[in-house]
């Protein structure tokens, strides 16, 4: 056979073979068949010198057109076995894409929790400063400077924890009004909520309890007119309960503000048409207040001819309970993790 | 406050005023209506006469009547089952088609007879049991001989035809327990007329009777004797009224005291003048000892109640109940009139203690205007002339101490305005004040003075004037407007912490909870370690479980662990954060309780909770705080009490102050607890100690310029080294060692059972150039023999 005839055949079988090629082991044969040093290829090649001349260029491109023929054919055939073996190896890694992911599932919180938080972070956000008081209060702090008289009934013991004649457990965050007013020396705008535990001389029953939470707000300046109260409340409530709610004020009493109110907010499920839920009257009440009453800004330093201001208190238990259809506030007091788990915040 | 308004009709005109509007009036202007509701209700009524009654074929108690229902109607058989039934008797009809409170009446058959109609008791109509006699509510209601037949207003001609508001009162208006006063409201806010009922003056002079008070609790006692009454039923109207207010008619007598009270406000108290013991009543409260009142019971009285005495025996528990032995009877001829003003708060104490309340009382206790009392006498006889024939009225000498002063308030349009943000005209703020029954007298430059109604004894300052005003013209008067002034606010540093702790912690998988901060005594003084000090207790608890405030709270969550523990969850992750107080101690403690198992990927991969559970919490917080864990010294927890695993807790001191405690429990206390044998591992810390701590200020680190190498060393050394002092000790040897991380700890199989094995990865780095192989390897040696020789350690492979 002519050398040229020995190259065509040599590629021929090459083709043949590599067809033959599934498995790594079978490419290294065929490599070192075809394409190695000491392949016939290679040999053929050593056979140049038995060529004239004038032959042996075309020759050698005959041979090196080949020799990359069968190269791009042998990689691509490695490329192909070799995606092959990654296909079979990926499959064995086949995973339960269902199963449970690794992480901690974020904690509950108690619902009072979640109703404190949102209005501490609603009144942050409208410029007011938080102020945290103490839950064992003088009856000179939660009485006598709110202006609650030495013989109101709420000072009986009755309804209310002492723990001598002058120490008590408050029974209203207002008490932290009079510190704050009496720590800014009557000169001071202020503008600040306190949230809080209050404790009252009631049996614990579905709707009572005798530790319960409150926050208290307070803005003192001068000027400071219902109109303030009536914004301020006002935007509370849109961001605490929507956009659509509207509130109202009913004229009220309480010791330590005159005019005093109850605020009511439109109801969020039947949207003021009346419910179950806001006793069919379109309403539901949700918390007090009304302007400073002048002898609190006196006895608190503050001079009334000059400075005013509202002051109001929310039922923390309450909110949570009108929000979540809590039907007994002892529930909230339980902790059973069962109840607690459908709150959370972040 | 249960209010007729029929009554109130004498006074004001309601026409074209709906109940429900007036009752949405009253609220809003702060006088609540809590309900509105019917005196008795009915439809389709008429007044029948029974012509026939025969048994009922069939029972043994049923009767069949015909009953005539007049022109209109004709006569209807009717079956009915009252033991009254009779002929010749007029009867309320129910006639087809009736709807009444609690039936609707149909044409039926009754055991095969044929009824149309019912036969009704005024308990049917919905009156209050309480109104009715026994034979009232056994049978069917017996209406007199002279009844029209054929009536159809049968609630008008029983004078039922009320409505009845109920009114929830606050502190502020206890004149609204007077009904002229609810009038003279009423006729503020519809601004209508009011007029009230004129009295004759019946006296005809001095009585020689001597009513007067010993004690400051009472400054005002008047006193009239009237002689020769006649006991008998009250009329039709007085007892009509009685009713629709929720008050039960007795007696003439009896019902005008009542009758006053309700009318004015002042309680009346009538004493049976020939059973005093002398012609003198004298209020006091130094009496002590055992006291009969009027309904029978023996009641210890001590010093400070307010008693009526006469010759020294107490003949009324003052403002409260009449004593048995002068109380007025069917019998009494000569009456006592008090109307007196005691102290509210003394009688309350002792109404309280007594477990004794009545109408009277609670309006003593609310408070009372003192302005009106000849009036009220003045009242009280007449209708005692009037209604009970009395024969002559005697007024006693008025015991006096009270100064009578006429209240002016003075304010101003801008005050009035500047409080309430509007911008009412003087117009209309005067015209407000003046059917708010206020005289107004205008002064120069927009002020007023205001005189007010002497029955608003809660008005005092002109605050209450721009009350007034608001709460005539309504809230919706007032336009929005928001807080002017550039007050910052928001959170402070400290509680940005601590909202940060609480996130981390929800983050890793804990459920934050509230409990009560009072505790029994068996929690007052558990688990004391990081904050001591004399429990608060309270003088007056509501229940032994909660008599003192707690100093620390692991108790409580503990115990709320237990009972998730006990109900289906167990596996628990809480905590809490709470204020803590004690005598010389005002606190804030985070408290975190672990039970169980922690879950990484729901059930699939779980891991018990330990020690280093709540160890990794407190690591988290401080790194979270940016507080340098080396400023904080852990230190085995020494105690005896039993409560922490004697091997596995400890204290945390920050300096000299301990801080925080943690540990796994003491087994026996986890069993005791109701934890069984689960694992339950708890921290206690000090939140204001922590959250006052400096933190440094954080600066960019520039990455290490030459690289870091590391060995690793591994030895086994007895178990009662520390990881922290071995680590320590090889930090000292050369600075070119700058981190010593642990990344086994092994005890076991193959090792002693007094060893344990660590292996340790020692990272070393210059900051000017690289290191060589050389030097560490020197290092390494030194730390070798290092500790070998301190530790003694067998250092491996």
């Amino acid at each position: 056979m002519e050398p040229k005839e020995q190259v065509e055949a040599l590629e021929n079988k090459a083709m043949e073979d590599l067809n033959d090629v599934n498995d790594q082991d079978a490419l290294m044969n065929f490599r070192n068949t075809y394409l190695a040093k000491k392949s016939e290829l290679s040999a053929l090649m050593g056979k140049m010198k038995d060529i004239p001349a004038e032959l042996r260029g075309a020759f050698g491109k005959i041979v090196n057109d080949t020799r990359a023929k069968i190269e791009a054919a042998f990689n691509a055939k490695k490329e192909a076995i070799e995606r092959k073996a990654m296909e079979l190896k990926l499959k064995a890694e086949e995973i339960d894409l269902t199963l449970p992911g690794r992480t901690h599932q974020a904690g509950a919180v108690n619902p009072c929790w979640v109703i404190v938080d949102e209005m501490m972070d609603i009144f942050a956000g409208m410029g007011f400063d938080i102020v945290e008081g103490r839950d064992v209060e003088t009856d000179h702090f939660n009485f006598e400077l709110l202006n609650v008289p030495k013989d109101h009934p709420a000072r009986d013991m009755q309804d209310t924890f002492y723990i001598d004649d002058s120490l008590l457990l408050r029974t209203q965050t207002s008490a932290a009004q009079a510190h704050y007013m009496l720590s800014k020396g009557g000169k001071e705008p202020i503008k600040m909520i306190c949230p809080g535990k209050c404790f009252r001389r009631d049996d614990d029953d579905a709707t009572h309890s005798h530790q319960f939470g409150q926050i208290e707000g307070l803005v003192v300046d001068k000027n400071i007119s219902l109109a303030d109260l009536k914004g301020t409340l006002e935007l509370f409530v849109k961001k605490m309960f929507g956009e659509k709610r509207e509130i109202r004020l009913r004229s009220s009493f309480f010791p330590f503000t005159e005019p005093s109110v109850e605020v009511d907010v439109s109801c969020a499920k039947c949207g003021g048409k009346g419910c179950n839920i806001c006793k069919g009257t379109g309403w539901i009440e949700i918390l007090g207040a009304g302007e400073v009453h002048p002898n609190v800004l006196r006895m608190c330093g503050y001079d009334p001819e000059v400075y005013s201001g509202f002051a109001f208190g929310v039922g923390i238990e309450r909110l949570a309970m009108l929000r979540y259809g809590i039907d007994d506030i002892r529930r909230i007091y339980a902790n059973d993790i069962r109840f607690l788990k459908d709150f959370s915040e972040k | 406050m249960k209010i007729s308004l029929k009554w109130l009709k004498e006074f004001v005109n309601l026409d074209g005023i709906e109940p429900e509007v007036l009752a949405s009036k009253l609220t809003f202007a702060g006088v609540e209506v809590e309900s509105i509701d019917k005196l008795a209700s009915g439809t389709n009524l008429v007044i029948g006469k029974i012509l026939t009654c025969v048994p009922h074929p069939d029972s043994d108690h049923l009767h069949i009547l015909n009953v005539d229902e007049g022109q209109k109607y004709g006569v209807h058989q009717i079956v009915c089952g009252a033991p009254n039934a009779r002929v010749g008797l007029n009867v309320i009809v129910a006639r087809e088609g009736a709807v009444l409170p609690c039936v609707t009446i149909e044409k039926g058959v009754i055991r095969g007879v044929e009824s149309d109609g019912m036969c009704c008791s005024l308990l049917e109509l919905g009156v209050d049991k309480k109104f009715l006699s026994e034979k009232q509510v056994a049978g069917i209601e017996e209406l007199p001989e002279d009844a029209p037949v054929g009536e159809e207003d049968v609630l008008g001609y029983l004078g039922l035809d009320d409505v009845i508001l109920d009114l929830s009162l606050l502190a502020n208006r206890p004149d609204m327990y007077a009904m002229q006063n609810v009038a003279m409201e009423v006729g503020a806010l519809l601004e209508r007329e009011v007029k009230l009922p004129e009295y004759k003056e019946y006296s005809t002079g001095k009585s020689d009777f001597v009513v007067t008070s010993l004690t400051d609790k009472c400054k005002l006692f008047g006193g009239r004797e009237i002689r020769n009454v006649v006991t008998k039923p009250s009329p039709k109207w007085m007892s009509d009224i009685l009713t629709s207010m929720g008050v039960r008619s007795i007696n003439n007598v009896v019902d005008i005291g009542n009758f006053v009270m309700l009318l004015t406000g002042q309680p009346i108290n009538m004493y049976d003048a020939d059973k005093l013991l002398g012609r003198t009543l004298e209020v006091r409260e130094d009496f002590e000892g055992e006291y009969v009142a009027m309904d029978e019971q023996s009641y210890t009285l001590a010093k400070g109640d307010l008693v009526v005495s006469s010759n020294e025996v107490p003949m009324c528990l003052a403002g409260i109940m009449t004593s048995k032995a002068c109380a007025v009877t069917e019998e009494t001829k000569n009456v006592i009139i008090e109307a007196a003003n005691f102290f509210g708060a003394s009688i309350r104490r002792t109404s309280n203690r007594l477990g004794l309340a009545s109408d009277s009382s609670s309006r003593f206790v609310k408070g009372l205007n003192a302005e009106q009392n000849e009036k009220v006498l003045r009242i009280c006889s007449a209708l005692m002339v009037e209604l009970a024939d009395a024969k002559e009225v005697l007024s006693c000498d008025t015991y006096d101490e009270l100064p009578h002063e006429k209240k002016i308030i003075k304010t101003s349009l801008a005050y009035i305005n500047g409080r309430l943000g509007t911008n009412f005209s003087k117009e209309e703020v005067v015209s407000t004040l003046t059917r708010d029954h206020i005289v107004v007298k205008e002064l120069e430059d927009g002020a007023f003075e205001c005189e007010v109604p002497y029955y608003r004894i809660d008005m005092g300052g002109e605050a209450d004037i721009s009350e007034e005003v608001i709460r005539l013209l309504g809230y919706e008067n007032i336009t929005s407007k928001l807080p002017e002034g550039g007050h910052k606010g928001g959170y402070s540093e400290a509680q940005k912490n601590k909202i940060a702790i609480r996130r981390f912690l929800r983050n890793e998988g804990l459920t934050e909870v509230l409990t009560y901060s009072l505790v029994d005594l068996k929690k007052k003084d558990a688990f004391e370690y990081i904050a001591h000090g004399e429990n608060y207790r309270l003088i007056n608890p509501l229940t032994d479980d909660k008599e003192y405030m707690r100093k620390n709270i692991l108790a409580s969550l503990l115990e709320t662990a237990a009972y998730n523990y006990a109900h289906q969850n167990k596996d628990v992750a809480i905590y809490e954060i709470s204020d803590v107080d004690a005598k010389g101690l005002e606190g804030r403690h985070l408290g975190i309780v672990l039970v169980g198992e922690e879950s990484l990927a729901g059930k699939l991969e779980r891991r018990t909770y330990d020690f280093y559970s709540v160890k990794g919490y407190l690591e988290g917080i401080f790194s979270l705080l940016n507080l340098n864990p080396q400023r904080f010294r852990l230190e085995k927890l020494k105690s005896d009490k039993e409560e922490f695993h004697p091997y596995r807790s400890a204290m945390i001191y920050a300096g000299k102050d301990p801080i925080a405690v943690l540990g796994e429990l003491h087994p026996n206390k986890a069993k005791e607890l109701g934890f069984g044998k689960a694992p339950v591992v708890a921290l206690e810390l000090n939140l204001v100690a922590l959250l006052d701590m400096k933190t440094s200020e954080k600066k960019a680190s520039v990455p290490p310029k030459f690289p870091t190498v590391t060995r690793d060393l591994a030895f086994v050394v007895s178990r009662s080294e520390d990881y922290m002092n071995i680590k320590r000790e090889i930090m000292r040897i050369d600075r070119m060692i700058v981190d010593v991380d642990i990344f086994d700890s092994y005890q076991g199989v193959g090792i002693p059972s007094d060893k344990k094995s660590i292996a340790l990865s020692l990272s070393f780095r210059l900051e000017d150039r690289t290191l060589k192989d050389e030097e560490v390897s020197a290092i390494m040696e030194k730390v070798t023999g290092m500790i070998k020789m301190k530790f003694n350690a067998e250092v491996r492979g």
